[in-house]
């Protein structure tokens, strides 16, 4: 709709700003419950993290069935209500702090855990927040516009995933290896 | 010819498949260069993108 309005490339600017933000928020309230973990020895909480990223990389490729927690909710309808561009800034919030909808994946626990665990700089845990919201949780909503049939883009996705989520728990778990060593 | 590049580099460009690719990349990259900053940006990018569906 906003697309025929003229309004389309500051919404879609407002949303992928909301998205970089809800990944920094998460990132920077991570950041700081790991300072708790911090008297623990750096050893253990390498092996911790290390043995996290085997067991999501299990639990995506069905080999263990996790039940982590996650909110059993879509984003809320009422959030268009409040016009294109403050709905498209917190619809983008909601979406790029990774814990107001659903989780489809358990890959972002890997993210959590590598940003409880290591303690990396505050610079490493905007950027790792950044990069959540306003690089992966965007890429799907940039690459779906652009497409050239939005349903066979979803359709598309639901195979592609399948392969997707596997592949990124592999990786994830050899980046926690890279950032532990 | 030129359109049907056109619509084939599109399709490329816009496969879902094609983000996981790229920061899959840089993952592979950051590994071998042991850049922090690089593996976190691509482990969130990861991370953010296997939510993909989920709104």
């Amino acid at each position: 709709m906003w697309r025929h309005q003229g309004r389309f490339e500051g919404v879609l600017g407002l949303f992928m700003a909301g998205l970089a933000l809800g990944g920094v928020l998460s990132a920077s309230v991570a950041w700081l419950l790991g300072g708790l973990l911090q008297p623990l020895p750096r050893g253990v909480r390498v092996v911790a993290l290390l043995a996290a990223a085997v067991v999501v990389g299990l639990h995506e490729l069905g080999v263990l069935h996790l039940r982590l927690p996650s909110t059993h909710r879509q984003v809320p309808r009422e959030v268009f209500d409040r016009g294109p561009y403050a709905s498209a800034l917190q619809f983008g919030v909601e979406l790029g702090t990774g814990v107001r909808t659903y989780l489809p994946s358990a890959v972002p626990y890997v993210l959590l855990a590598a940003l409880l665990l290591l303690q990396p700089s505050l610079a490493a845990a905007l950027l790792a927040g950044a990069s959540f919201g306003g690089l992966g949780r965007a890429a799907m909503a940039l690459s779906r516009t652009a497409s050239a049939d939005p349903e066979d883009w979803d359709a598309l996705l639901r195979r592609r995933l399948a392969l997707v989520r596997p592949a990124a728990a592999a990786t994830a778990a050899l980046l926690c290896l890279t950032l532990a060593t | 010819m030129g359109a049907t590049a056109a619509t084939a580099g599109r399709r490329l460009a816009t496969d879902p498949i094609t983000p996981a690719l790229a920061f899959g990349g840089a993952a592979l990259l950051a590994v071998a260069a042991r850049s922090q900053p690089l593996a976190w940006a691509s482990l969130a990018g990861l991370a953010g993108y296997s939510l993909s569906g989920s709104v």
